[in-house]
């Protein structure tokens, strides 16, 4: 297990600094004028020519990337180009952000889908149809048409939680749960409805094994037999969907953070990238890669505990 | 106009969102109300509270509160006193003196006397960005008392005092300025401070009384929060569920949504005039705009007041003219000059020697101004000028134009006083002159305008002005108009020459 692990994290630091390399080149070759944007259509062409030896944009690109990384190594992601604030701080205010719907919205679909999968793949009949019927609107549903939906009723016509905003958990708890709630069930209606299907496949799967029937044959309560033995051997693959889903969901928030107002990873990201503020969407693409790194981590570790068979190798 | 794609909305800030003054205004708050919080929702994020690095317009709202100013702006954007109480020009018009109010200090008791206003000036201008750009004809600074600042110019700026009164007049404290604190913190000696505590940059930022502020009588709230939102929908909600007290409306379409939802709506022109401008005045690389009758043809081709409901959603005034309608050198009559006549249009190209039109590359600008674009092609294909698009990121396009790869495009420019109108794209040299045309006799009248004062200015300015429309310089469709939407809970005047209403100008309503 252990060489194993190590094996995944030294994979990990690879597709971070091949992915922020990747970026880094990309940037430099969409012509973006950085300098230009910064400073304003009115400004003149010497302005510009200053703002650019001042960001050093004059430098070759190799040197550019070579003053990034042996910065980035130490921890120092510099500065925004437009706002001026660090991006380490930058990325502190915002991952909270994003991980609080991204995880709420993850929380939501593990658990709907869960109910919804066993439910349809146990009662079958109309429920199972209904279940079925479900997922298939929620699979073409856009998240970005429900969090407008959401906001437009819940939160402007009857006020019940917040429109835009998000407010930190430790300045109050109750307030944090009301700004993410909306954002979270926008990001999980997509992802139950792939997830349940997932779990009701898996669930039908396992009950027609023999060793179900043979456990049924013996007394096992219809409870322990579902619980413990159904489900934990069908969850493996609900697990990986799961999986995918994080990454989808932090996709997602990129449309659902700008409906809500919410200043996320996803909208730095989109903004980031569209303005050509290379420092902040070089910190965000660490930090999201690192982010999927250490979640499919998580992912196999758990697959280990649920299923001995993928510890060997 | 304004797209719900972040890209749109970014490029349509850069092309039509940098206003050339602050927005203060000499609305005294009358009713005597007084207290709680105001809350607003710009629609850019900061910029660095360093104002080197400041730029205008939107901006200007994260400026306002910490830093007060050399002077103000009336609703008109006519500098009225305020840090400076007094100031005068010499007679040719270079050497600007300023007589200081006394006993004012910034936040970390440093002083606010003349050499703090000199450090300001000369740190300011260092800097590449907008506010910057307003102090590069500065010469030379003097300190002549403790009270009095002589500022010299390398040539006469009839828009240099009214500058002033925006972020370029903008004051830091000498000892921030010297330690490169303002990074972080903003120090200044405005009618707020920011609570650091409060605020989570990029998303929040509440500012809070300065307590030693002189001239608190004129800021009535006792908070002040910013909110910055992009996003037309996210910016709707807000307003509508009571989360902010004002923003732009971007979308014209939600305009009335924003009425129906119970908010006033405030309507003004913020100083930017939209339609054809054709670039290529000597035919360069598009032969047939260098003759005046083909670029008399397109200003005869459009329907403008059409234009302004299919284009705007009835949000602009149609003009014929680049400069706006509160500047001296505007004369309504001009509106006149080229009515819609698609018949005389395509004689005029006839006789122009294009009987059959001709066609031209235009940047495709179609995912930012898309009701824009497809105007602009249909009226011109109506009188035989058939319109190539070219396809251009929207992140190069500024770029693009600027090399001058485009003899003709859809556009919008800023246009504020006559004088920054003509700064910016009616100089030989100005960056907006994407060609350099120039002419004698334009040159002499810009150069009798910068150096005379009041009327005799004023009918240079206006001559200018005839002059290009006679010329055909361009083809403008509309002076651009802004929406304010407000709560029911605050009352707001508009602001000249801003896209949006200044800190001055909000007062608590009832």
């Amino acid at each position: 297990m252990k060489t194993f692990l190590a094996r995944r994290l030294l994979s990990g630091v690879v597709l971070v600094f091949v992915i922020s390399s990747l970026t880094f080149v990309l940037m430099r070759l969409t012509g973006t004028d950085i300098a230009r944007n910064i400073v304003g259509p009115t400004a003149t062409t010497q302005q510009v020519a200053a703002k650019e030896a001042e960001l050093g944009l004059d430098r070759s690109v190799v040197v550019q990337y070579w003053d990034w990384l042996t910065a980035a190594v130490r921890g120092d992601f510099g500065r925004s180009w437009f706002s001026g604030d660090t991006v380490t701080s930058s990325l502190t205010d915002k991952l909270p952000v994003t991980l609080s719907i991204v995880l709420g919205g993850l929380l939501l679909s593990a658990v709907a889908s869960v109910l919804l999968g066993v439910a349809a793949a146990v009662r079958g009949g109309l429920l199972d149809r209904v279940v079925q019927l479900l997922a298939i609107i929620g699979f073409a549903v856009p998240s970005f048409l429900v969090a407008l939906v959401l906001a437009l009723f819940v939160a402007v016509e009857w006020g019940w939680l917040p429109a835009t905003g998000y407010t930190p958990f430790a300045v109050s708890p109750s307030a944090w749960f009301e700004s993410i709630t909306l954002p979270s069930i926008s990001l999980a209606v997509g992802a139950v409805a792939a997830t349940a299907q997932q779990v009701r496949g898996a669930m039908v799967d396992v009950l027609r094994k023999d060793y179900i029937r043979t456990l049924r044959s013996r007394g096992l309560s219809r409870r322990s037999l579902l619980l413990k033995h159904a489900l934990r051997n069908a969850a493996p693959p609900a697990l990986t969907v799961l999986g995918l889903q994080f990454v989808g969901l932090v996709g997602g928030a990129v449309v659902v953070e700008k409906v809500f107002g919410l200043t996320g990873i996803g909208s730095a990201a989109n903004s980031a990238a569209s303005s050509g503020d290379s420092p902040l969407l070089m910190g965000v693409v660490v930090v999201m890669v690192t982010l999927v790194v250490v979640v499919n981590l998580l992912l196999d570790v758990a697959q280990g505990w649920l299923n001995p068979k993928v510890r060997v190798g | 106009m304004r797209r719900r794609t972040f890209v749109g909305a970014g490029v349509v800030a850069i092309l039509g969102g940098t206003a050339a003054c602050s927005g203060e205004s000499d609305t005294s708050s009358g009713n005597g109300a007084s207290g709680g919080t105001l809350t607003l929702a710009p629609l850019v994020p900061s910029q660095p509270w360093d104002l080197k690095d400041a730029g205008l317009g939107n901006n200007t709202q994260y400026y306002q509160p910490v830093y007060d100013s050399l002077l103000r702006l009336d609703t008109k954007a006519e500098p009225i006193p305020n840090v400076a109480t007094k100031w005068s020009y010499d007679s040719t018009g270079t050497v600007l003196t300023l007589t200081l109010r006394t006993g004012i200090t910034f936040t970390d008791g440093a002083a606010l006397d003349a050499s703090a206003v000199k450090k300001n000036l000369e740190h300011t201008r260092t800097g590449a960005n907008e506010a910057a750009g307003q102090l590069k004809g500065i010469k030379d600074v003097e300190v002549v008392g403790a009270d009095t600042v002589k500022v010299t110019l390398s040539a006469p700026d009839p828009s240099f005092v009214a500058n002033l009164g925006s972020v370029a007049g903008m004051l830091a404290s000498p000892q921030a300025i010297d330690a490169g604190t303002l990074k972080d913190t903003p120090v200044g000696s405005g009618p707020y401070t920011l609570d650091k505590g409060a605020t989570t940059n990029g998303s929040v930022y509440t500012f809070v009384r300065n307590e030693k502020y002189w001239n608190a009588d004129e800021f009535p709230f006792d908070k002040i929060v910013l909110k910055p939102l992009a996003d037309p929908t996210a910016i709707l909600n807000a307003l509508r569920s009571g989360q902010v007290d004002g923003a732009l409306i971007t979308t014209p379409k939600n305009v009335d949504a924003a009425r129906s939802g119970g908010l006033n709506i405030l309507r003004y022109q913020p100083g930017d005039v939209a339609g054809v401008y054709i670039w290529d005045r000597d035919g360069k690389i598009s032969k047939p705009l260098g003759e005046l009758k083909v670029r008399q043809a397109i200003n005869h081709a459009f329907d403008r007041a059409t234009l302004i409901k299919s284009v705007y959603g009835g949000l602009g005034e149609p003009t014929a003219q680049v400069f706006n309608p509160i500047s001296t050198a505007y004369d309504a009559s001009l509106n006149d000059t080229y009515p819609y006549d698609p018949a005389k249009a395509k004689s005029l190209l006839a006789e122009a020697g294009y009987p059959d039109g001709f066609s031209v590359d235009i940047p495709d600008v179609g995912p930012i101004f898309p009701e824009a674009q497809a105007a602009m092609v249909q009226y011109l294909g109506d009188i035989g000028i058939k319109c190539k698009l070219v396809t251009v990121p929207s992140t190069e396009l500024l770029n693009q134009l600027l090399a001058g790869k485009f003899a003709i495009s859809y556009f919008s420019l800023a246009s504020f006083r006559s004088w920054d109108t003509i700064t910016i794209q009616a100089r030989p040299d100005s960056l907006w002159n994407l060609f350099k045309n120039s002419d004698p006799e334009l040159t002499a009248l810009i150069d009798s305008a910068q150096n005379s004062t009041g009327d005799s200015q004023n009918a240079d300015f206006k001559e200018i002005n005839t002059y290009l429309v006679d010329q055909a310089w361009n083809a403008p469709w509309a002076v651009v108009e802004n929406s304010y939407a407000t709560s029911r809970r605050v009352k707001v005047t508009a602001q000249a020459f801003t896209p949006v209403p200044g800190l001055y100008n909000f007062t608590p309503a009832g």
